[in-house]
């Protein structure tokens, strides 16, 4: 059994880069809170990659960042060589939050097609890529469905399918499956690792559960407590496609051990 | 044909919803009717249902024309009042500083009772309909601008989030987000200001005025036309509650996925 190694830094190559980023809060004369300290990250062009630590790690923080919600106090971010506003305004990120922000006043497909409007996109060819990610992740028959008629999961889809509208380059996930019941986190979850199969997106997920990152990842970032630093890196070498039985494999628990200890190393 | 019939008919349909309060509506006016029958009701106290429908039925031209004078009074105002108080309350909701300095103000003029300032109105803008409109407007104006404002602040953070990451511009935030959020705060004013319509429109015709329902009914008043009066007071009644079946109809249609708009049952 191979155990998983201390990855090097970014190579240069790589599809995502994060160089010696960090973000430290706090206007001046006030106490400075560091949130994220010398994070380098190499995330290669369809890799699945989880960031996982403890609340309050600035695992949302970090994906914010490479959203270009956030601007990092030092360091660099390169997505397919652009700045994340560059990669931003080309409409290359896809960024799916833990709430569902699904518009209330328009139907499930107009909401899938809402960056394609934004984007001054031509109404037949909305309406064509609206239909096809209904069926790529299985709204179909709630085209003209208002949100408020969903439920937690299906909201959860639709939003997926809003962020993938744009065939962004990469998709940035936010504990978007936080709130949802284990039955349909497992089942969203494989519909997820179906979607990035399908599509080849570069995933960024942020998530607490060591399992779910486990299941889904190619590759595991472990944050430490604030300021969140990495801990280490987890290659994931479960074979692909993984069902949810996956989870019955022995190398399965191996990794998911790995993980916590890793977690709780934070907390000594 | 049958369908519609069987629509109206269904449990819920609008039979079933309307059948109570026009059976109570009869109950009243044969209690009403046979009260004053029996107890010698003076009319100037309380006249009969059946004389009121005189008042109304006799010679029934003058009373509409004064009527249609107030809706048209009330309408104008409200659309006036509306819109520069949808006008004000969307600078509000954009610049903090002018909201901090006028908003004290604006809350305190709402406070003004409305037969205080009438008059003043009437001065400025004359003794024709104009001045009437103008005191509807000063009531349809405060209802919306706060609620404009309370609306276009009340869109998602995370929503924002997603038009940001979708790099939408400025009026694309504002006509695909704010605006749709705060549609259904416009429509609380808007129901707000339906009904302080009517009443600015009645209340300038007190202070001043040779034609419209307010006038009619001080005339009355002054001359113990009771009947009259009562069927002035029962028109400016309907055209309130018209008036709110519109915009509660305007409401269904521009904001059917909200709650508000949508049966309760």
């Amino acid at each position: 059994m191979a155990e998983p190694q201390r990855v090097p830094p970014p190579a240069p190559e790589a599809f995502v880069s994060i160089a010696g980023l960090s973000l430290t809060y706090g206007a001046p004369g006030q106490v400075l809170v560091n949130a994220l300290q010398d994070i380098d990250i190499a995330i290669d062009k369809g890799q699945f990659v989880s960031l996982i630590g403890p609340s309050g790690c600035g695992k949302s923080t970090l994906l914010r960042i490479i959203g270009d919600l956030l601007s990092p106090s030092t360091g660099k971010v390169l997505i397919g060589g652009s700045e994340p506003r560059e990669a931003r305004l080309d409409r290359e990120i896809g960024f799916v939050f833990q709430d569902s922000a699904l518009l209330e006043w328009r139907r499930i497909r107009e909401n899938i097609a809402l960056p394609l409007e934004l984007r001054g996109t031509p109404k037949a060819e909305r309406e064509r890529k609206a239909e096809e990610l209904i069926q790529l992740v299985g709204l179909d028959g709630f085209q003209k469905a208002w949100p408020r008629q969903l439920s937690g999961g299906m909201r959860q889809r639709a939003a997926i399918a809003r962020a993938l509208s744009t065939n962004p380059r990469i998709l940035l996930l936010d504990e978007p499956f936080g709130a949802l019941d284990q039955i349909t986190r497992d089942r969203l979850n494989m519909e997820l690792a179906r979607i990035h199969e399908v599509t080849g997106v570069t995933v960024v997920l942020v998530t607490h559960s060591i399992r779910e990152a486990v299941l889904l990842s190619d590759r595991i970032v472990v944050l430490t407590p604030r300021p969140g630093r990495i801990s280490r890196f987890i290659d994931v070498d479960l074979p692909r496609p993984r069902g949810l039985e996956v989870r019955n494999d022995e190398r399965f628990d191996d990794l998911v051990r790995l993980g916590n200890r890793e977690l709780e190393k934070g907390y000594m | 044909m049958s369908d519609t019939v069987q629509k109206l008919l269904r449990p819920n349909g609008f039979v079933d919803l309307a059948w109570p309060p026009v059976a109570a509506f009869i109950a009243i006016v044969i209690l009403w009717e046979g009260l004053i029958a029996v107890f010698e009701i003076p009319v100037y106290i309380l006249p009969s249902p059946a004389s009121i429908w005189l008042a109304i039925t006799t010679n029934p031209g003058p009373l509409f024309g004064h009527a249609g004078i107030t809706l048209y009074e009330a309408v104008a105002g409200f659309i006036i009042g509306s819109l520069m108080g949808a006008v004000l309350g969307t600078v509000f909701a954009y610049s903090k500083i002018i909201a901090r300095g006028l908003l004290p103000y604006v809350i305190a003029a709402n406070t003004i009772p409305v037969v205080a300032v009438a008059p003043i109105i009437i001065i400025w803008f004359g003794h024709g309909i104009g001045s009437k409109i103008a005191v509807t407007a000063f009531l349809s104006f405060f209802p919306l601008a706060l609620n404009m404002m309370k609306g276009l602040q009340s869109y998602d953070r995370t929503i924002m989030d997603v038009f940001h990451i979708a790099a939408a511009n400025g009026p694309q935030r504002f006509f695909k987000m704010r605006l749709p959020s705060a549609l259904p705060y416009v429509f609380v004013g808007l129901k707000l200001n339906v009904t302080f319509s009517v009443i600015g429109a009645i209340v300038a015709e007190f202070v001043q005025a040779d034609k419209g329902l307010g006038f009619v009914i001080m005339t009355s008043y002054r001359t113990l036309a009771m009947p009259r009066l009562w069927a002035a007071m029962l028109m400016s009644a309907l055209i309130g509650i018209a008036f709110f079946a519109l915009i509660a109809l305007l409401e269904r249609i521009f904001v059917p996925w909200h709650a508000s708009a949508q049966d309760n049952r």
